[in-house]
């Protein structure tokens, strides 16, 4: 066999992209800041300050709103779904909920309507002791039927209010495993490239905005909403007349409600972002508190983080006076509607158009109002954190799916690789024009330097992308037509992570066959992979054996014993080809020599292509591959590759030196 | 007059002023100290911002009785415009109320969070010995919140107190025995819920822990997504995240019940106090004693007074979870740096010696240590860098003993703060005494930490990449140019990080060096510590995660660069070994040979570490 050697100008046009000869590096500061004309210019006169003031708040308005808009169309990361699919996702959990929802808004109402006979009956009694009333005979059994209502309203809460915890809850529980799921259906390809820091954010922040939303809010929707029209009603019923004291708030509370809102989403998602940023920063600094103190950057550190809580600060502003110049009518229109039924009251009186007790019945309904309309406020600023949190969510089920399953099935275990190109971003392939062709049982090592494109390579013949052109078959079929499932039990890839899951060892180690195993079987196999990879023994010494719970807070394995699990998944997995990108590389050399069984016996009988970083172990394999810029400069075995005297001829020499 | 964001200088060196650490109730003294402007306004608009509601039903009642009851439009225009004022100066007082209750909760919130950053800037790689990153975390992201909660309910209780004094007044003006009546009942109205309120916070408590669990589960789902993905379990781990969340919706419907239990007592109770007033304000009516209008207002009395009342309840509620919060602030600002100083100058030059290993640093050399162990030379690393050893096992989280109540509560914190204190003891014997390093001959223990910090810089393994631009990665300081930073980007070997990141310079590194690969990170860690270009350099590791070819450029490239300048690096590697001017060899911590690569080739003890590999081949 000889070995192939690349010609050097083949590498010359990607050594000059390396070029760093940059003009984007940026002279000074370069911390994002807040503008200057945000801040407040003390000692103005008082009429300069109102008009300061509102110019601060349409900048800040304006901030807000850019804000809202980069985070519904992101540069980076994953996708954010519209408005319009996260209402369809509500009323899709809603239709398979209908009885449920029924039952809560029907308690509700009874529970309301309950609420608003009392002060009818403090009417009635305010008209019997006014209308010459004498004694308790007239009045005692008006408070008696109080009473009764009383005890009644009372039962209808309880039922309303768990009627509505039990719709909230079950809402939010739907929608979070909805979620997970989603999560757990992102392709492959996308899983391998995407920075896992967007999408962790999404399931913790994002899921805890849309919980209070689901929970919280949505069932004071539903109740302040059905208290709000009953008490309407309840009112014009009373009296059509007082009814109307209301009519002008109305109107204002529309309008003042409509502008609130339509400013208020863009404020808060802005604020809530903010609060974001101050935490990563500080989770950065704590973090890096070392770090910080190593390289002399506490200032930096202090003044990005205060830079962050100024940026903030503006954010609060801006909703601050929101809220203020909302208030100034909210607390008008609440709250003047009694006056009108005093002045309404006297003249109505007068005429006999209204009794003294429906009077009293009007002001207390008037009172009345103000709670739930006030919730209903907070609800809506809930709810749209909530909108913009789901539609987030519902953003990772959008991201594009990167193969379609064929009916076609390898015959044979023969990995096969044509004219592989592929690019990150479009113009830009890191990877030009890969043959490669394994022989079922052999031992291949790539070697290159870093951004040479070697796991690139490693990925494409795992099948974790598809190329830009070419085709990686096995056994004659192309890898990104196989099902995952499939796929799994042909081709792994395996990496330096050896993450365990809280779980059980069970479920930590099943994973590939978790569809296809039941009962014993599962078990069975368990045990054989772990007795495999030398690692039954201190498992059966664990305290609940297969059942113990691993992972984070829980039972704590040691690097070698984790290693070890992740070689026991890959053995339940029992692929005929194995891709090590760098598998033993970041593992304690103490460690890596215990684990050199547990490593032979995974690798035996099967194909292997190991990414190595260190050269005994491409010396080890039966031939290696270097790979330069995106081109295989050398293949050969090792005793060939010296002769050739190539790249890695001059790399071994350096190491043996 | 104090306004958000505050400014802090409490721990820096510019230090006027910092927080009463001595007790929680102390500390939260404190808060409401650094503030007291605000919170005294708070007070004042709070009072006139609850006169409508005081007032109203009392106006209320003049109105009915001379006006409507008379028919007498005049008085009715009178009052109505009494009512009208008072809710006018109300609503007035109302917004004054919210801009005070948003500053003074900022003031608190955000001062507590510019307190964190400024702690732990001062106590640096104490901090993580002192407390868990978690637990400082959320001091910063949910402790600050309960700060501001706590500035907020003790303005508004003294607004509450001042109501509730004026409407008792109010009431005993008008009819003693319904005054009494409402001054008794109040209280047992809003005190009767109470008996509930422990199933409530038990099933509030329980729903909380599980719900972290379940966030922790949707985590530890993510982080291990790519073998999920790639070589499967997606159905196991997504039932397992779906028994959980079925658990947690039980439980979250418990705590709604208890809710909703705890809603019904009070329509209840007072529905039953409305019931109790106008039976016997009607029976007084009859009597004579009693106008219509005052009977109204005394409904409306006893509707309002439920309202100071519960904020006197939740103001004992608010208060505990602030000294809790507080206990917590405390533990973070309490603890002071364990080193001892000195004013002697250190040389800008130093020659340095490890009395532990013998190993001696020579000024303007490349120095090598190899060790079997490599926790040992990373501690000989952190020795030089005058950094506490590394505690061996994970610091305990708070969270762990979240489900524990009362008495055994607090035997665990006990426990914990014992074995806190304990390490805390064990740091100040290390820092205050001899430190067993000297420059020049002078111990560390009399030299000024400052000056050592910037003379000596440990780039350790766990050296961490903070998010910006990769400009921000590599220069986190500003103030260095672009030939600089390309230098050493160059002698890192790292341009390729340059080169595939969309924006270049400007392109965003996410924190942690997301995104990078573990190579990469490494290199620009290594190109940042370059960039400090410090007198003394200590890596650690620095090629760990590079694949051979890239290594030998860095190993040239960096030992050229840093020529002429003291560098000593912490490796077993061949390639690096054998560009550095002298290797020091560790046995079990102490130097047993010294001398160039090939010298050391020589010894057996030296070839068994540094040539894994090579021996049994050919």
């Amino acid at each position: 066999m000889t070995a192939y050697r690349a010609t050097p100008d083949d590498l010359a046009e990607d050594r000059n992209r390396r070029d760093t000869r940059a003009t984007d590096w940026v002279h000074g500061p370069t911390d994002e800041q807040v503008p200057p004309e945000l801040l407040i210019t003390p000692g103005l006169p008082w009429s300069d300050r109102l008009a300061a003031l509102r110019r601060r708040h349409r900048l800040r308005g304006e901030r807000a709103r850019a804000f809202y808009a980069a985070s519904r169309t992101p540069e980076r990361g994953l996708p954010v779904a519209g408005n319009a699919a996260a209402w369809a996702f509500v009323k899709r959990l809603l239709r398979t909920r209908k009885g449920s929802f029924a039952l809560t808004v029907a308690t509700n109402l009874a529970a309301a309507v309950a609420g608003l006979i009392v002060p009818r009956l403090l009417g009635n009694l305010v008209d019997e002791v006014t209308g010459g009333a004498t004694g308790a005979t007239q009045v005692d059994p008006i408070i008696g039927g109080v009473i009764v209502v009383v005890v009644v309203q009372a039962a209808l809460v309880l039922a309303a209010r768990r009627a509505s915890a039990v719709l909230g809850y079950d809402l939010l529980a739907a929608a979070r495993e909805e979620i997970v799921d989603t999560v757990l259906r992102l392709p492959l390809g996308e899983v391998e490239s995407a920075s896992s820091g967007d999408l962790l954010t999404r399931i913790t922040s994002d899921v805890s905005k849309m919980s209070q939303s689901v929970r919280w809010a949505f069932p004071q929707l539903v109740m302040s909403s059905v208290l709000v029209v009953a008490s309407l009603v309840a009112l014009v019923l009373n009296s059509a007349f007082l009814a109307l004291t209301m009519s002008g708030s109305l109107v204002v509370l529309w309008f003042a409600t409509r502008n609130y809102l339509r400013h208020a989403g863009a404020g808060y998602i802005t604020e809530s972002g903010t609060y974001s940023q101050i935490n990563s920063t500080t989770t950065e600094t704590v973090e890096g508190a070392r770090t910080v103190e190593a390289l002399g950057l506490g200032e930096r550190r202090i003044a990005i983080g205060d830079a962050d809580v100024e940026v903030s600060s503006q954010a609060e502003r801006y909703t601050m006076t929101l809220r203020n110049l909302f208030f100034i009518f909210l607390d008008i229109s609440y709250q003047l509607p009694l006056v009108g039924v005093v002045l309404l009251g006297t003249w109505g009186y007068a005429e006999g158009w209204v009794t003294l007790g429906e009077i009293t019945t009007a002001a207390i309904y008037v009172q009345g109002l103000v709670e739930p309309m006030d919730r209903l406020i907070q609800v809506f600023d809930t709810l749209q954190v909530g909108l913009a949190a789901t539609t987030r969510l519902l953003g990772v089920a959008e991201v594009p799916e990167d193969r379609v399953a064929g009916d076609d099935r390898p015959r044979g275990t023969d990995v096969v690789g044509v004219d592989l190109r592929f690019a990150y971003r479009p113009g830009v392939d890191v990877l030009h024009g890969i043959d490669l062709d394994l022989r079922p049982g052999e031992r291949l090592a790539i070697v290159g330097p870093s951004g040479s494109g070697k796991s690139t390579l490693g990925r494409l013949l795992a099948g974790i992308n598809g190329p830009r052109t070419g085709e990686v078959d096995i056994g004659g079929v192309d890898v990104m037509t196989l099902p995952l499932d499939l796929l799994r039990t042909e081709v792994a890839l395996v990496t330096q992570e050896h993450h365990v899951f809280v779980g059980s060892v069970r479920d930590n180690i099943v994973l590939a066959r978790d569809r296809q195993l039941e009962g014993d079987a599962v078990d069975e196999a368990v045990r054989d992979a772990l007795r495999a990879v030398d690692a039954l023994d201190w498992v059966e010494r664990l305290p609940q054996g297969l059942d113990t719970v691993l992972g984070h807070g829980r039972v704590h394995l040691t690097p070698a014993q984790a290693q070890q699990v992740a070689l026991a998944r890959l053995m339940v997995a029992d692929p005929h080809t194995l891709v090590l990108d760098e598998a033993t590389s970041l593992i304690d050399p103490r460690t890596a020599r215990h684990l050199e069984g547990s490593m032979a016996a995974l690798m035996e009988d099967r194909t292997v292509i190991a990414i190595a970083h260190r050269l005994h172990t491409a010396h080890d394999a039966d031939r290696i591959a270097v790979v330069i810029d995106g081109r295989i400069a050398e293949l050969g075995s090792h005793a060939e590759l010296l002769a050739l005297d190539g790249e890695y001829a001059r790399l071994w020499r350096t190491w043996r030196s | 007059m104090h306004d958000f964001p505050p400014r802090v200088d409490a721990y820096t060196p510019a230090e006027t002023s910092r927080p009463d650490t001595r007790s929680p109730a102390r500390f939260l003294g404190w808060l409401l100290r650094v503030q007291w402007d605000v919170v005294a306004l708070l007070g004042v608009t709070g009072l006139v911002w609850f006169l409508p509601g005081a007032l109203s039903p009392l106006l209320l009642g003049k109105a009915i009785d001379s006006g409507v009851l008379h028919g007498d439009m005049w008085a009715t225009l009178g009052w109505a415009g009494v009512l009208t004022l008072v809710i006018v100066v109300g609503a007035a007082a109302g917004i004054a109320n919210h801009t005070f209750v948003v500053r003074g909760w900022l003031i608190a919130l955000y001062g507590t969070q510019k307190l964190v950053t400024r702690k732990a800037v001062q106590l640096g790689h104490v901090l993580s010995r002192r407390l868990p990153t978690g637990e400082v975390l959320s001091i910063s992201s949910s402790d600050s919140n309960t700060f501001g909660q706590t500035i907020e309910i003790v303005s508004r209780t003294i607004g509450a107190m001042s109501a509730f004094v004026l409407v008792c007044a109010l009431m005993f003006t008008t009819s003693p025995p319904l005054g009494w009546v409402v001054v008794i009942a109040a209280p047992l109205l809003v005190g009767a819920a109470s008996p509930v309120l422990r199933p409530l916070n038990h099933a509030q408590t329980a729903e909380r822990t599980r719900t972290g669990e379940l966030t922790s589960m949707a985590t530890d789902i993510v982080s291990g997504l790519r073998i999920l993905r790639g070589i499967g379990g997606e159905r196991t781990f997504g039932n397992n995240y779906a028994a959980l969340s079925q658990k947690v919706r039980r439980l979250g419907v418990a705590t709604g019940t208890w809710q909703a239990v705890t809603e019904t007592i009070s329509v209840l109770l007072s529905g039953l106090l409305l019931v109790a007033l106008v039976w016997l304000g009607s029976h007084e009516m009859l009597e004579g004693r009693l106008s219509v209008g005052q009977l109204i207002s005394f409904v409306g009395y006893a509707l309002f007074m439920v309202w100071p009342l519960q904020t006197f309840f939740e103001f004992a509620e608010k208060w505990v979870q602030g000294l809790v919060s507080a206990r917590k602030a405390i533990a973070l600002l309490a603890p002071e740096l364990p080193f001892s100083e000195g004013a002697e100058p250190l040389s800008p030059r130093p020659r340095l010696v490890d009395a532990v290993s013998g190993v001696a640093v020579e000024p303007g050399r490349f120095l090598a240590v190899v060790s079997a162990v490599p926790e040992e030379s990373a501690a000989l690393a952190d020795r030089l860098g005058r950094y506490l050893p590394t505690l061996q096992g994970a610091q305990e989280n708070d969270d762990d003993d979240s489900e524990l109540r009362g008495r055994r509560a607090r035997l665990a914190r006990e426990s914990r703060e014992a074995r806190r204190a304990e390490v805390a003891e064990r740091d100040r014997d290390l820092g205050g005494g001899e430190w067993g390093v000297s420059a020049d001959g002078v111990d560390y223990s009399r030299l000024p930490l400052a000056s050592l910090r910037r003379t000596v810089v440990v780039s350790d393994t766990a050296s961490q990449l903070f998010a910006g631009t990769l400009q921000q990665a590599v220069d986190p300081w500003g103030t260095h140019t672009l030939e600089q930073a390309q230098e050493v980007l160059h002698a890192a070997a790292a341009e390729d990080v340059y080169a595939g990141l969309p924006g270049g310079w400007q392109g965003r590194v996410d924190e942690l060096g997301r995104g990078l690969s573990g190579g990469q990170r490494q290199r620009v860690v290594l190109a940042r510590a370059l960039l400090l270009d410090p007198e003394v350099l200590v890596l650690v590791e620095p090629t760990s995660a590079v694949d051979a070819h890239t290594e030998a450029r860095i190993a040239e490239r960096v030992v050229e660069h840093r020529r002429g300048r003291t560098t000593v690096v912490m490796t077993a590697s061949p390639l690096l070994l054998h560009h550095v001017d002298e290797v020091s060899l560790l046995v079990d911590g102490r130097e047993v040979a010294r001398g160039t690569h090939a010298d050391l080739l020589a010894d057996p003890r030296y070839r068994s570490i540094v040539g894994r590999g090579m021996e049994d081949d050919e």
